[in-house]
């Protein structure tokens, strides 16, 4: 890979894809119109939520930190019919659908970069 | 020192998306529509590519999708024979309205009162979105299947191509007022209300021509065929994608290649800029739709300019917000960003 001459625009986060669970339209998004007030949900439950809430954005924040710990790094992977192949890990899309690497070590020989299916994957695991 | 251009993706469909429309500027900014093969077309804030929702009941490819001026309606054109008005702020269907083939075209006139439509079955229909039970006014004479209709000169008229042609048709009348015949397949066509341009593509060549008379005003030729182009709302640019999967930026007045872009995985089918001309969209075969910023290294959306003195790890609010965001909006969108993205990651190619 070559190393760009100038330096990329920097962002502030990535734009937020569907969520994977409903159609969207958040009800208490920008453009909700105006409701009557709902009657409020007792204590325990909303905080039960909240903590719940907490914890998914506290395993997802582990997790992309994971990721981002990987980059460069040899990693070894685990797909389906105990086939196991290493490579450098470079990066992932969006979605997390499918990992970027190089130096791809495969029975039949090495692929110097390769896109690996998340699908195609059943565990990986590297040292830091 | 020049900045490379970091385009968004946004991803979410999973088939070639084929066709995309930014609203009007509204209150709260404005917004995107992507029509998709996988019949699911999307809406999405404007500025930022975030996903709003997802307009769920098509049961066939979506070709043609639109929005009204304040993005409170939603149309598409989808290969189950069928244009469907939405609810844009609730993502409820409002009305399926039946056809005779494909659709593949849907226009709301400004006052959002009627939709134009156009398809395989190579009719226009007027739809009055008031009394939807009401058949549609039709206008034949398209001698192939409609790719594309526009109203133009403030709904007066109707623009509209197939592979071969394009017609322009007085409302009032439903009679063919001119038409352009071309040799090769017209892929795409984008109508400027301001100064009443009409641009056209087709295989190379990147065409500007008065929506009024149809009369040419002047054209480009890319180095590939072209899918798509859009003209600036100032006309300084206009960016243009096809079948090489690049972006083209051509300076309008000169004709001069600006700059080009890689990115995409497959071939550019839509590209459109947004009201404010901040930014301009492109969707592709790869299934992702990219914003991409006219002015590389401005700060707007998600993009900020870093100055070199500024510590790269700050918490970064978006300089540009719209009237109705919330002070906790803002928050929750600083917080989210613990660390912004830096160029010590592998480079993605732009």
């Amino acid at each position: 890979m070559q190393t760009p001459p100038t330096t990329t625009v920097p962002v502030l986060r990535l734009p937020r894809g569907p969520d994977g669970l409903s159609r969207g339209f958040a009800p208490d998004g920008r453009r909700a119109p105006l409701k009557p007030v709902v009657p409020e949900i007792p204590e325990s439950q909303e905080s039960r939520e909240s903590q719940e809430q907490r914890a998914r954005a506290t395993l997802r924040e582990r997790y992309l930190r994971s990721l981002l710990a990987m980059v460069g790094r040899q990693v070894s992977f685990t797909l389906h019919e105990g086939v196991h192949v290493t490579a450098h890990f470079g990066a992932t899309d969006l979605d997390v659908a499918n990992f970027y690497v190089s130096q791809l070590q495969t029975p039949i020989g090495v692929q110097a970069e390769a896109l690996l299916r998340c699908s195609d994957i059943v565990s990986y695991t590297f040292k830091p | 020192m020049a900045m490379r251009q970091t385009p968004l993706t946004c991803s979410g469909h999973t088939r070639p998306v084929v066709d995309l429309a930014f609203s009007g500027i509204t209150p709260y900014g404005y917004f995107l529509i992507s029509a998709c093969k996988d019949g699911k077309p999307m809406l999405r804030q404007g500025d930022t590519g975030d996903w709003i929702g997802t307009f769920l009941g098509h049961k066939g490819a979506v070709w043609g999708a639109t929005l009204n001026k304040d993005a409170t309606k939603a149309a598409t054109a989808a290969a189950d024979f069928t244009a469907k008005v939405w609810d844009a702020v609730s993502g409820d269907e409002l009305m399926t309205l039946a056809h005779k083939h494909i659709v593949k075209t849907v226009d709301f006139t400004q006052d959002s009162n009627y939709l134009l439509t156009g398809g395989q079955d190579k009719l226009l229909r007027i739809y009055d979105l008031n009394k939807p039970e009401a058949d549609p006014k039709e206008i034949s004479g398209h001698t192939s299947g409609i790719k594309k209709a526009l109203w133009c000169s403030e709904d007066k008229q109707i623009l509209s191509a197939d592979d071969k042609t394009v017609r322009l048709w007085d409302h009032a009348t439903m009679t063919e007022v001119k038409s352009l015949n071309f040799n090769m397949s017209v892929s795409s066509m984008e109508y400027i209300p301001e100064g009443e341009i009409l641009v056209i593509t087709y295989g190379r060549s990147i065409a500007f021509h008065s929506a009024v008379s149809l009369d040419p005003i002047k054209s480009f030729e890319a180095p590939a065929t072209i899918n798509s182009a859009s003209l600036h709302p100032e006309k300084e640019f206009l960016v243009a994608g096809g079948e090489d999967f690049k972006l083209y930026k051509y300076d309008y007045n000169s004709g001069e290649e600006l700059e080009s872009y890689k990115g995409h995985f497959g071939p550019i089918h839509c590209v459109r800029f947004s009201p404010d001309g901040e930014l301009y969209a492109s969707g592709s075969e790869d299934g992702t739709l990219r914003l991409w910023q006219t002015v590389v290294g401005k700060t707007y959306g998600l993009w900020k300019c870093v100055l070199p003195e500024e510590d790269s790890g700050d918490l970064a609010k978006p300089k540009i917000s719209f009237p109705e965001t919330a002070e906790e909006e803002l928050e929750e969108i600083a917080s989210e960003n613990s660390d912004s993205i830096d160029s010590s990651t592998p480079e993605v190619k732009a």
